[in-house]
């Protein structure tokens, strides 16, 4: 069953549509079982007075009382006791190439096993994903898929990559990082797609298990995280800031949402901003908006507007710029920012050439930011 | 909306004895007498409010036993009704989910005959396919409130919140949706006015009727013994904004009481009820809200 499908059949059955039955006995219910979540202590919270907590894990810093769950929804005050409700617990698995994350500058060609668990931290109105990311575990069907299992199956099927993607992998820290933590111990590279609404500690102890990170830029002003996001920009430029300053591979993508956020000279301050807090050679995507979930008055983004934001990034000075969901476009494909050849040609998710060899440029020999190998 | 609103306070001394136990005899008697009067001021009988008709009775059960819609009211609730004209068969107490339920005393029941009992995470029953849209709201409903029933009463427990200053009437139905957990920004406004301005609350919402039994006015909604006082009242009304007005005065008189700030002081006024005014749901404006009491 393909991802999209397991998605909708999973934890939304329910009465046909139609008006009010004129009896509600007409049919027998079953009780179900106590949803089978986990009850894993999660890091990083702090322990009030009269059982309390306060998260530290994102930039919400939920206070809950006894048996109440945070924003994210798979996080919850068991009397006192802060616990992860995900922990092992998968709702969606498939085998994807990196480059839909997308990751263009980390292992291209290479398989990964991405899996997700329910919950995210903030509420995008546009998410592609929120079939899964804005419900809670118990609401969706989900397997038991503890970290020992992840790399075997990661194993069995070739991916040299384990990816925590599809919803937001910072709510599903625990999981994660030991997930994570095996991984490297078994050869197997992970990368991480987030929006990056993440506190710095959590997040400098995931940067020492991980190899790659993606973060979600969603608009560079607060306005638009305000109305839009319903998160807070400062942190998550705090976190791109604190990737770039690391060892792990960084890469950008920016959701170009036509009227909302692909203003020029929003875009020249958000690529200025990036040159001067991640260096000239991160990679940035724009990628294509297509209206969904509570967003759907407006129209695909234009290619026009895309192929704009990609002059302003060039412009600003960024080296590696891509064009995303627009499937055979040219700046789908990497050019060597010093002599201009194609390196690597992609046509989707397929890599149809690479002329990259130990990280370098195979015409001029200029290096190639990336992990190639 | 008519110029003004009525809510009607029923009490009954010795309804709630030390032992925090509840009189089925005397909670019935107010259920009754609230009923009665709410539906006579407006020149109805029950069964005109409340037909025989699939009839939701929407309680709060996330506080577990100590601090949950108590079974006795809900159920004194349940046998007006079917004395009256619904059917038990058409009668459905239920919240989000069985487990919650449970751990609020209430006893599961779906038998054909009876009066039902369930969560929403009943096989069979879950949540919309399909998003409901409106202004700040983005959630998938309970099919129980999308289309089970067709008409709706909020029993909540009136209790203080960290966040939206108060919980009650209103806010109750955050158990309707799937997710809840995305309506606590900025102390819950204009999340809790939106949610109860969609069609599938406004539409079916008939009464209001807050559990006063005892009430928590500081540190909710959580459960903290030290801050529970008696109130032995239910309140009543057809104006959802001005009950949750009047519920909020009452623990606003509880704190002042004890010495506490008033809501206000803690930033943490309940302003959802300035937003559901102005979406026409009710009034907020005190002035504009008659409050009548009354005494078994």
């Amino acid at each position: 069953m393909k991802r999209r499908e397991f998605i909708k059949t999973a934890g939304t059955a329910g009465l046909a549509a139609g008006t009010c039955p004129a009896s509600l006995m007409s049919k027998s219910y079953v009780y179900l079982q106590p949803p089978n979540l986990s009850q894993v202590e999660a890091s990083f919270y702090e322990k009030h007075p009269d059982r309390e907590i306060k998260c530290l894990l994102c930039p919400r810093f939920c206070k809950l009382g006894d048996k109440e769950r945070g924003y994210c929804g798979v996080r919850e005050n068991r009397d006192g006791i802060y616990y992860t409700l995900v922990y092992g617990k998968a709702c969606t698995v498939q085998i994807d190439p990196i480059e839909k994350k997308p990751f263009f500058h980390f292992l291209p060609g290479e398989r990964t096993l991405s899996f997700a668990t329910a919950g995210c931290n903030v509420n995008c109105k546009f998410c592609q994903n929120w079939e899964i990311s804005q419900v809670r575990p118990e609401q969706i069907d989900h397997f038991d898929f503890p970290p020992e299992q992840v790399i075997y199956a990661a194993q069995k099927n070739r991916c040299p990559v384990i990816a925590y993607t599809y919803s937001e992998p910072m709510v599903f820290f625990e999981y994660m990082y030991d997930t994570s933590a095996k991984a490297h111990k078994n050869g197997i590279k992970n990368v991480v797609v987030t929006g990056g609404h993440v506190n710095p500690e959590p997040l400098i102890k995931l940067i020492e298990v991980v190899d790659g990170i993606k973060v979600d830029l969603k608009a560079f002003s607060q306005d638009f995280y305000t109305q839009y996001v319903r998160g807070e920009l400062k942190p998550v430029l705090e976190a791109i800031k604190l990737i770039a300053q690391s060892d792990v591979w960084l890469e950008i993508v920016y959701l170009v949402i036509p009227s909302l956020n692909d203003q020029p000279d929003e875009l020249r301050r958000l690529c200025d901003w990036l040159i001067e807090a991640a260096g000239p050679s991160v990679p940035i995507h724009f990628s294509r908006f297509h209206p969904m979930y509570l967003l759907k008055n407006l129209p695909p983004t234009p290619l026009s507007t895309l192929e704009k934001a990609w002059e302003t990034a060039r412009q600003a000075g960024l080296q590696f710029v891509y064009i995303g969901n627009v499937p055979g476009h040219q700046a789908e494909n990497t050019y060597c920012p010093k002599c201009e050849q194609t390196l690597v040609k992609r046509n989707v998710y397929a890599i149809t050439e690479n002329r990259i060899k130990k990280g370098k440029c195979t015409n001029c020999g200029c290096p190639i930011p990336g992990v190639w190998s | 909306m008519q110029g003004s609103s009525k809510v009607f306070i029923i009490k009954a001394q010795g309804v709630i004895n030390s032992e925090r136990n509840v009189s089925e005899d005397l909670v019935y008697t107010m259920m009754k007498l609230g009923l009665n009067v709410t539906a006579g001021d407006a020149n109805i009988s029950i069964c005109d409010l409340l037909p025989n008709k699939p009839t939701g009775i929407k309680i709060n059960t996330i506080g577990g036993l100590k601090l949950s819609t108590r079974p006795e009211t809900a159920m004194a609730l349940a046998k007006v009704l079917t004395e009256e004209c619904v059917k038990p068969n058409n009668i459905i107490i239920w919240d989000r989910t069985n487990r919650e339920l449970k751990e609020a005393g209430f006893k599961l029941n779906n038998d054909r005959n009876q009066i039902n009992i369930y969560g929403t995470d009943t096989s069979g029953v879950g949540y919309d396919r399909e998003l409901t849209s409106h202004l700040n709201i983005g959630s998938l409903f309970s099919t129980i409130q999308s289309k089970q029933i067709f008409n709706s009463i909020s029993l909540a427990l009136l209790k203080d919140h960290g966040l939206a200053g108060i919980t009650a009437g209103m806010k109750n139905y955050y158990g309707a949706v799937h997710n809840p957990n995305k309506y606590h920004d900025y102390n819950c406004d204009p999340f809790v006015a939106e949610l109860f301005h969609t069609d599938h609350i406004k539409k079916k919402h008939t009464i209001s009727i807050l559990d006063c039994l005892e009430v928590q006015y500081h540190r909710g909604p959580s459960f903290h013994s030290a801050w529970l006082e008696k109130s032995e009242s239910l309140i009543f009304g057809l104006d959802p904004v001005a009950v949750d007005q009047v519920g909020w005065q009452m623990i606003e008189k509880f704190r002042e009481k004890k010495g506490l700030p008033s809501l206000k002081e803690e930033t943490r006024e309940p302003s959802y009820l300035k937003t559901a005014e102005k979406l026409g749901l009710g009034y907020n404006d005190p002035k504009k809200i008659e409050i009548i009491e009354k005494q078994i």
